[in-house]
């Protein structure tokens, strides 16, 4: 925290309330394509996934290799992957998980598609000014892969998704893309307030707006799809979020009146947020050996980049394998 | 609404506040300070102000203002 040009009380109390403590990014150079492929080796060596039983790889992510060829493409390649493989890049943030898993869903009322890989990856920490105090401290890299296929119990999963673009620059990089190409002007620091030094090819959030956003959108999201589900908020065991910052997190526990311990918190301090990738971290992290063999009825939550905000109720049983692994340092080895 | 002063002045880390203090003159003021303000104002009386409207209010006065016309709506 002494790296930022603050007084280092203030940055203190920054750390207190948004619960940073450490948070994992990538070495330089390190892309989404290279996470993917490492993920997708482990389960194949593993034996926990046949490289040809599954017939769509989608992957969200925010920051592709490259405009084009699409990502997944990349991945499908340096795996050798089938030709009749479905390859498709969303591009979406903090709710990307659950819009992955939608198309997913969609994807599988086709007989064809037997099973489908969702990958939700992001480096935003290669995006995001090293001084700005108010976003490096809590970016994080992180790639999830979820592996989704027909249920034969026939179990039903809910889900509502909301988008707002006239609010799509509370949360942008300005440069990068075609409208604002990167020059070095763009890549000149600027003072944004509070002594806080960013470019327009950085990622930028106004962070008070987001807050504004979850208050007011989430919790009759959330209500809604429950009502529709004819459930309750005490029949939901969890509430799965985007893991965004602590404060906001409480405070949305707050506003919908549910104890802390009824949403997990726990992931910006140790591995800060990664997006929509916190959301199956908050699966791996809290319940991977803890899933009861009834499982547990869960409401999942994503809201961010877009403005996009989305709610998911399933019931969670337990899953094959869900763990964290580590990607290697690269230097180290 | 003393109850409404004495909030802010915790946020603001100060003694007390008074009518007239300009906000963004406090030692403290930055943008953490504007998100707990929207935060209590939130969780203590239900009113959604956006950063745009906050940026707008110079003094304590004006805020302590604009909370009671909230209310009442």
């Amino acid at each position: 925290m002494r790296n930022f040009n603050f007084p280092e009380s203030r940055s203190l109390k920054l750390k207190e309330m948004m619960g940073y403590d450490r948070h994992r990014v990538v070495e330089q150079g390190v892309c989404v394509s290279d996470l993917a492929e490492f993920g997708l080796e482990h389960l194949f060596r593993k034996g926990l996934l046949n490289r040809d039983d599954f017939d769509a790889l989608i992957l969200v992510t925010q920051s592709p290799d490259h405009f084009m060829p699409p990502t997944s493409n990349i991945i499908q390649g340096r795996l050798n992957l089938k030709h009749d493989l479905l390859c498709l890049d969303i591009n979406q943030g903090c709710a990307g998980f659950l819009i992955g898993l939608v198309q997913a869903f969609l994807l599988l009322e086709q007989e064809s598609v037997r099973k489908v890989v969702v990958i939700n990856a992001d480096v935003m920490s290669r995006k995001t000014s090293t001084k700005d105090r108010n976003s490096y401290p809590l970016i994080g890299d992180a790639a999830s892969i979820a592996l989704v296929e027909r249920d034969t119990q026939d179990s039903v999963i809910y889900a509502n998704l909301k988008m707002d673009g006239n609010r799509n620059e509370a949360l942008m990089i300005p440069a990068g893309g075609f409208r604002m190409p990167s020059t070095p002007e763009t890549a000149v620091l600027e003072d944004v307030g509070d002594n806080n030094l960013r470019a327009n090819d950085h990622l930028r959030m106004d962070g008070s707006a987001v807050f504004n956003f979850v208050q007011v959108e989430v919790p009759p999201m959330i209500e809604s799809l429950l009502s529709f589900a004819g459930e309750s908020m005490e029949s939901v065991d969890l509430f799965l979020c985007h893991q965004p910052n602590r404060f906001m997190l409480q405070k949305l526990a707050d506003k919908m009146k549910l104890p802390y311990e009824k949403m997990p918190m726990n992931v910006v301090e140790q591995f800060g947020n990664s997006s929509g990738v916190t959301i199956p971290m908050t699966i791996a992290l809290n319940l991977r050996s803890r899933l009861p063999k009834r499982g547990l009825q869960v409401c999942l939550a994503g809201f961010g980049v877009g403005l996009t905000w989305s709610s998911m109720l399933m019931r969670l049983q337990t899953l094959h394998f869900c763990e964290l692994i580590d990607f290697p340092n690269r230097a180290a080895a | 609404m003393d109850d409404f002063y004495t909030k802010l002045a915790d946020i603001l880390e100060v003694e007390a506040v008074k009518p007239e203090d300009v906000l963004r003159e406090f030692e403290n003021w930055d943008s953490l300070t504007a998100l707990s303000i929207l935060a209590t104002l939130d969780a203590s009386y239900g009113i959604n102000l956006s950063t745009a409207e906050l940026r707008e209010i110079k003094t304590v006065a004006e805020l302590a203002a604009t909370v009671t016309s909230r209310r009442s709506k």
